[in-house]
């Protein structure tokens, strides 16, 4: 049976409901409408569009689509992108999430007294605006401040220390995992939330049924809190694309070296706004943005239908 | 003050029926108690007189003016909610004025009233205070406050005592009954509780699965329940009931069979030869050596003692179990042999379909 | 408690310090060399500051040759408008979906979820084009419109999950006392979702004041900077002056650390609360 929510409006006169909906629902969708959804079909309407320098504009149907996959000069950047895309989002999830996972598991762990202020402080990176966090952690590994090389030093690692931002080799993966150590707060809080949930009668009967803590951990919590975790990977995808602010900070929107921390994030700016290199060019833009769009609609896909489906959810 | 008519009152969800051609009339002042189990639809009839859920058909008046279309504001109803729904973020005094100041109630009038139901009620000290500060006995009085001093027409209670601990609920019981004795208004109760229907009520009206089995008198109801599920559901520990069929008729008396008792005689009235028979008696009914048409036996397999009486649990010929209440401290010993019998007026036998055949 | 637990207890606290440790440290760091003289920042970076290596001329030079002051109020304007009517909004639209029942409902619901998964950014072509045209480009305005539509899917997501934690009797309660529906909102229902403002806060105030995309394409001027872009070209301008830029960098952390610290018990509780699944 249905629950038996407010029924109000089934004897509410029709008028008197339309009132209440246009009242309590018009701004909101009104505002989202038009700025949120409006600007976003706007933007893919405009990808079929091309613009000569004097500004008139003309229907080119998917053309740029086939300039931006096809032609050399476009393509390569594209796909160099995507690609660092997905290794920014690799790192997150098989550095992040773990982390996340593991602290969640600690901080949850009966009897572990302070949890109150592990867990401020632990968040507290995720409060703080990306642009900061890339200044700040862009220094520290500074060779000139050399903090981070007498750290190492410190503990009899110096010579493991190298200009990593600066090396074309690693700078995508530090740039990753600066952002990896600022983010990590939210898969833990959502985790812990998760982990709070369970039952305290059920850790128990399994302790009674002789399970340490860690056996507790993966075959008893781990499972019940499968559904926040899959959520916590949908999240850092779509984190993934917003991954701009911290690229631009940190290297600028040429996202060097050599365009190895480029994202398409970045790319996605240089394309429409231009830079030192090339003129900004809306219709193109807004091209690459069409591209992301459908790129995450097609990770939601994959992840509705392959993940989501098998995931069972356990009711307490 | 006002009467109340309920006529084919239905309700579906989907595919699910929940109330089927519900018929109700309850005269002014009445106090009339909504029972059955969880699920019989006895909530969703009350939250439909309220006007809270819509109906899917069927009419509903109160005060002789029908009120289908109206909000549940306009309809002179209070209702008191099994959660007590205090608004949280306001005292005492506020929860029980909130709702006058929409309704036109000038504020002098409004102090008027609450005063008169913080005395009645004894909630002149708690005015200022706020619902998380009182204890469950204190909520359920403020929410029956908030009621009184809407001056309804009708007064709607929905399970108002589960939510209390077993000595709360027995003192509130009684100042509900108080208070419709002072009141006297027009109340429709819920509850699953039959010990609160049978004292509270002036008519029980018992429900199950969406339908009315029963209306009547509490008293009524409990020695001349009309069907299988009444006789069944009034009453703890619940009636016994043997199978049986009409074993033959002669000269206008038809005689009940059946393997597990002594067969008797009935008048036949519209009865066949071969009608299936369900013959029903109270635990409290079984007595040990008395006179009656009705006897059975069943050797003792356990006895449990209340105190003022003891209930033994037998097996009877056939292998299932009966109840029986033994008054007094000599109780029979597990595995002893007892023969019980019941008064004619005592016993209930109930045709194929469930329905009272008069003894 | 065995030993054997004891030591395990000792190392869980061990790792919890550490990790606590590598998330302040980084910030504390900046912040204390912030306050040293420029020898001092080098020399001895892991030093606190004390009498002789004590400095205020990296904020000196910030408040000289920024106007970081605007940008403070820019983005205080910014986010507090966006957060009242990302509030406002947001609450008003999660109780007529989770209370009314009307044709499209699910529809509407589906609709207004897009914004959750679909970063606004991607429509910024067009945005910058309508704000342009409406003439409100270079406007505090703009960011506000943007950032409303942009929090309000998620907000109303939240709420939702709130809203349905309200006993439904409540609402019956106020209907059978004859208060109107938008009372019933805006006296029994409102009051009662302070608890949520923590949670949404997080999810959508904290990125509306950290942001640097929208006020980077849409403001250009000084005047409309927020603290998140003033600093960002602040640090790109005088990034060899390091007192200025740790200074600049503290100004933008501390307001936020301090805000934290003294709201840290609602956020997190609001975050743990388990509304949000």
């Amino acid at each position: 049976m249905p629950e038996p929510l407010s029924n109000i409006t089934v004897q509410m006169p029709r008028a008197k409901l339309a009132g209440l909906l246009l009242f309590f629902l018009g701004p909101a969708v009104a505002i989202y409408s038009l700025f949120s959804i409006y600007p976003l079909v706007a933007t893919m309407a405009l990808s079929t569009y091309t613009s000569d320098p004097s500004g008139a504009r003309s229907f080119v149907g998917l053309a740029n689509f086939e300039t931006l996959l096809g032609d050399a000069l476009w393509s390569k950047p594209f796909w160099n992108a995507l690609g660092n895309n997905l290794i920014f989002f690799a790192v997150h999830m098989c550095v992040q999430n773990p982390i996340g996972i593991a602290l969640a598991g600690l901080l949850s762990l009966p009897g572990v007294r302070l949890k109150g202020f592990y867990r401020t402080v632990m968040f507290l990176p995720t409060m703080l605006s990306v642009v900061i966090v890339g200044f700040s952690w862009n220094l520290i590994l500074s060779p000139l401040w050399g903090v981070a090389a007498g750290a190492l030093k410190a503990v009899g690692l110096g010579s493991l220390f190298a200009p990593w931002l600066g090396l074309e080799s690693s700078a995508l993966v530090t740039l990753s995992l600066m952002s990896v150590w600022q983010f990590v707060g939210i898969p833990m809080m959502l985790i812990y939330a998760a982990l709070l949930n369970i039952p305290e009668e059920l850790i128990d009967a399994a302790r009674v049924d002789g399970l340490g803590q860690f056996r507790i951990f993966f075959h008893i919590k781990l499972p019940l809190v499968l559904p926040t975790i899959s959520l916590v990977s949908v999240l850092t995808f779509v984190a993934n694309f917003n991954a701009f602010d911290l690229i631009y900070s940190v290297k600028g929107a040429l996202a060097g070296p050599n365009f190895t921390t480029d994202i398409l994030g970045t790319f996605f700016y240089r394309t429409f706004f231009g830079n030192q290199l090339q003129l900004g060019n809306p219709t193109m833009g807004a091209a690459v943005a069409t591209v992301m769009f459908f790129i995450i609609l097609l990770g939601l896909c994959l992840y509705l239908f392959l993940v989501q489906r098998r995931i069972r959810r356990y009711a307490f | 003050m006002a009467n109340l008519r309920i006529e084919h009152l239905n309700k579906r969800y989907g595919a699910t029926t929940v109330l089927n051609d519900v018929n109700l009339s309850i005269g002014d002042g009445e106090f009339v108690v909504l029972v059955g189990p969880s699920g019989c639809g006895k909530s969703t009839l009350l939250r439909m007189i309220a006007g809270l859920d819509g109906a899917s058909g069927g009419d509903i008046h109160i005060a002789d003016k029908l009120v289908n279309t109206l909000a549940p504001a306009e309809r002179g109803i209070a209702m008191v909610f099994q959660s007590y729904a205090l608004y949280p973020h306001m005292n005492v005094r506020k929860n029980m004025t909130f709702g006058l100041k929409f309704t036109g109630v000038p504020p002098t009038e409004r102090e008027r009233r609450v005063a008169k139901a913080a005395r009645m009620l004894r909630l002149e000290e708690l005015l200022e205070r706020y619902p998380r500060d009182l204890s469950g006995g204190q909520r359920q009085r403020v929410a029956i406050g908030r009621a009184i001093v809407r001056e309804p027409a009708v007064f709607l209670f929905d399970e108002p005592l589960s939510n209390l601990d077993a000595a709360l609920r027995v003192s509130t019981r009684v100042e509900i009954a108080n208070l419709h004795r002072l009141l006297k208004s027009t109340i429709v109760y819920v509850t699953h509780d039959q010990v609160e229907a049978m004292t509270l009520a002036d008519r029980i009206v018992v429900m199950n699965k969406g339908c009315i089995e029963q209306v009547g008198k509490p008293l009524d109801l409990y020695y001349e329940p009309a069907n299988l599920f009444v006789a069944g559901f009034i009453g703890s520990p619940a009636m016994n009931f043997f199978e049986a069929e009409v074993g033959g008729i002669e000269g206008g008396r038809a005689r009940v069979a059946g393997t597990a008792f002594r067969n008797f005689d009935m008048p036949a009235a519209s009865l066949k030869v071969g009608d299936a028979l369900t013959v029903g008696v109270r635990p409290e009914h079984l007595v040990r050596g008395g006179a009656g048409p009705f006897l059975a036996e069943g050797i003792v397999e356990l006895v449990e003692r209340l105190g003022e009486a003891s209930f033994a649990y037998l097996r009877r010929v056939d292998g299932r179990i009966f109840v029986a209440e033994v008054r007094g401290r000599q109780t029979p010993a597990p595995g002893e042999t007892v023969t019980l019998v019941a008064a004619s007026p005592d016993v209930h036998v109930f045709d194929a379909l469930g329905l009272r055949v008069a003894t | 408690m065995t030993t054997d637990q004891r030591a395990r207890s000792i190392g869980v606290h061990l790792v919890l310090i550490a990790y606590s440790l590598l998330a302040v440290g980084p910030i504390l760091l900046v912040v204390m060399n912030s306050f040293k003289v420029r020898s001092a920042i080098f020399g001895s970076p892991l030093a606190p500051p004390d009498a002789s290596t004590f400095s205020l001329v990296g904020y000196e030079k910030v408040f000289r040759s920024s106007h970081i002051l605007t940008y403070y109020s820019n983005s205080l304007i910014v986010t507090l408008v966006s957060m009242a009517l990302v509030l406002l909004f947001g609450a008003m639209a999660a109780w007529a979906l989770t209370e009314y029942r009307f044709r499209g409902s699910t529809a509407l619901a589906l609709f207004l979820s897009i914004g959750i998964m679909v970063p606004i950014r991607l429509g910024s072509v067009a945005i910058l084009n309508m704000m342009r045209s409406a003439g409100l480009n270079d406007t505090l305005t703009a960011l506000v419109l943007v950032y409303v539509a942009q929090g309000l899917p998620m907000s109303i997501f939240i709420l939702s999950e709130f809203i349905q934690q309200i006993p439904k009797d409540l609402r019956d309660a106020a209907r059978c006392d004859g208060v109107p529906e938008t009372r019933i909102f805006f006296e029994v229902v409102a009051p009662l979702l302070r608890p949520a403002i923590a949670t949404v806060a997080v999810f959508t105030i904290v990125p509306i004041w950290n942001d640097l995309w929208f006020p980077l394409i849409l403001t250009s001027s000084d005047s409309t900077h927020t603290v998140t872009l003033g600093v960002q070209q602040f640090l790109g301008q005088y990034i060899t002056d390091w007192n200025s830029v740790l200074a600049a960098l503290s100004m933008a952390i501390l307001p936020v650390v301090v805000i934290y610290v003294i709201l840290s018990r609602q956020l997190i509780a609001g975050l743990t609360s388990g509304a949000v699944k």
